[in-house]
């Protein structure tokens, strides 16, 4: 058993105090984006006469963080909408404090055998189900930003924000985060900030929970075409729907090298399928703000995850590849919708 | 050196991303070796052209700056403009080269804020100069394996 077991065992010891011949084992890494460490590993006990065994899931808090995230939102994220019409697996214990595991982490369970990669859809048995995937995904967005945030309870969690200061609270977060960690000079982000700024969106129709990573990549899908899970809620918050439908629509989420976001479907179904799903309309004007916004955003993840990588806070190479494979995407993407790119 | 670095980089990512990636058992180690795989391909990319399509953008900005230096109503920046156009590369390190070019992407950043203050045609002209430079500049540092 190895030493994080062990330690996990103890924690989850005190977490289940009527549990005996308590065990963890088979911890494994696993991919999980660079913002957390992500292991998958087993836990068996006894409790009573009966014998029980459970495949979970350990984030924790890395030395170096590429986004500065609140394990609080993301947890409370997960326990919001499990069991509502927005898949996600069951939260089961936040641990804030440093003692037991050296950083803090959040416990959930594993929903097994389940794929999140978008490079696996682009291949069968996955390609074809792109548009069964995709009525799900802007579906189940969709869900997402017609939910009432207090209703969930996560008012308590996420900071209030006014209809018509979504887009400057959010701008003006990121590139704060382009301000601190930039390696080198960004002449095309930096003109697009000054664009956002000049030409403000119209107030947020309503304040909606924002997944803020909603994306191909960070949901869980099965080999029937099901989407099972929405993961990574980090970056969650409350605010502008529009935030989230423009972000799953940049373009460096196209994985399929053609026009379908996130490799599944046109931005004009994706648009649709969520406008029927929530309620809300996309309206052009704004969702063009959002676009470019996204790409402000997308650039200060990857100017941050550089500057993590070459500082030597984290040495996940997930943070050296973002920084080198992205951030020219990233401009291409926004001088695209800019229309500066031929 | 030969073997040529493109050929050995090649070689090198596709045996990490082909082979010695499949047989790793863990997730995670399964995924960082494709990343480095990655990575090597990316280098190799990169490599033979690091020192030509940094000359060329400086030299690009370089001249920007001279036909948009009449333009610019701020006598320091127009002096910053004047220094940098008349200035050319004497290192050819890639680390010289970077730094040059960080300086000269920092004057671009400036003159476009100043361009964009100025309500006049000739502006018009250097900002759009300004955006053809920056949509160049991102043609230049494409990588094949970027999503977009």
């Amino acid at each position: 058993m190895s030493s994080l077991e062990s330690r996990l065992a103890a924690y989850i010891a005190s977490k289940l105090p009527h549990a005996t011949d308590l065990h963890v084992h088979s911890l494994d890494r696993i991919f999980g984006g660079a913002s957390r460490e992500t292991y998958r590993f087993v836990l068996s006990y006894r409790e009573g006469d009966e014998e029980l065994s459970r495949r979970l899931i350990l984030r924790r808090d890395p030395p170096g963080s590429l986004i500065e995230t609140e394990r609080v939102v993301e947890f409370g994220a997960y326990r919001a909408f499990y069991g509502t019409a927005v898949p996600v697996p069951e939260a089961l214990w936040l641990e804030e404090e440093a003692d037991w595991l050296d950083y803090p982490f959040f416990v959930m369970e594993e929903l097994h055998g389940l794929e999140s990669s978008p490079q696996l859809l682009l291949g069968p048995p996955y390609s074809d189900y792109a548009e069964r995937l995709a009525e799900q995904k802007w579906t189940i967005l969709g869900e997402i930003s017609k939910a009432d945030p207090v209703a969930l309870g996560l008012d308590r969690v996420m900071e209030a924000v006014n209809p018509d200061q979504c887009w400057q609270r959010e701008l003006a977060h990121w590139e704060k985060s382009i301000d601190e960690d930039e390696l080198c000079p960004q002449p095309v982000i930096r003109a697009a900030i000054r664009w956002l700024r000049r030409n403000p969106p119209p107030p947020a129709q309503k304040i909606s929970v924002v997944h803020a990573d909603y994306r191909t990549g960070n949901f869980l899908y099965d080999t029937e075409g099901n989407i099972r899970a929405i993961l990574d809620w980090e970056m969650a918050h409350l605010g502008d729907p529009l935030e989230d439908l423009a972000w799953g629509l940049n373009p460096v989420w196209r994985w399929a090298h053609d026009e379908r976001a996130g490799g599944l479907a046109r931005d004009e179904d994706a648009i649709r399928i969520w406008e029927k799903a929530s309620g809300l309309r996309a309206d052009p004007v704004a969702l063009h703000w959002w676009k470019v916004f996204s790409s402000v955003k997308g650039q200060a993840i990857w100017v941050s995850s550089a500057k993590e990588f070459t500082e030597g806070k984290n040495q996940d190479l997930i943070l050296a590849l973002s920084g080198w494979l992205m951030q020219n995407s990233q401009d291409r993407a926004v001088l695209a919708e800019l229309g500066h790119l031929s | 050196m030969k073997p040529d670095i493109d050929r050995f980089l090649d070689v090198a990512a596709a045996y990490l991303m082909m082979e010695l990636a499949p047989t790793l058992g863990s997730g995670y180690t399964q995924s960082n070796v494709g990343i480095l795989g990655m990575m090597l391909a990316a280098v190799r990319e990169e490599f033979d052209r690091a020192a030509s399509r940094r000359v060329e953008e400086n030299r690009a900005m370089r001249r920007l700056f001279g036909e948009a230096a009449p333009v610019v109503q701020d006598p320091v920046l127009q002096q910053r403009l004047h220094e940098a156009a008349q200035g050319d590369e004497a290192d050819f390190a890639i680390s010289a080269l970077e730094r040059s070019n960080a300086s000269l992407r920092q004057t671009l950043i400036d003159l476009q804020i100043h361009v964009e203050g100025i309500d006049t045609p000739q502006a018009r002209r250097v900002e759009e100069a300004i955006w053809r430079e920056l949509a160049a500049s991102t043609e230049r540092r494409r990588l094949m394996m970027g999503p977009f």
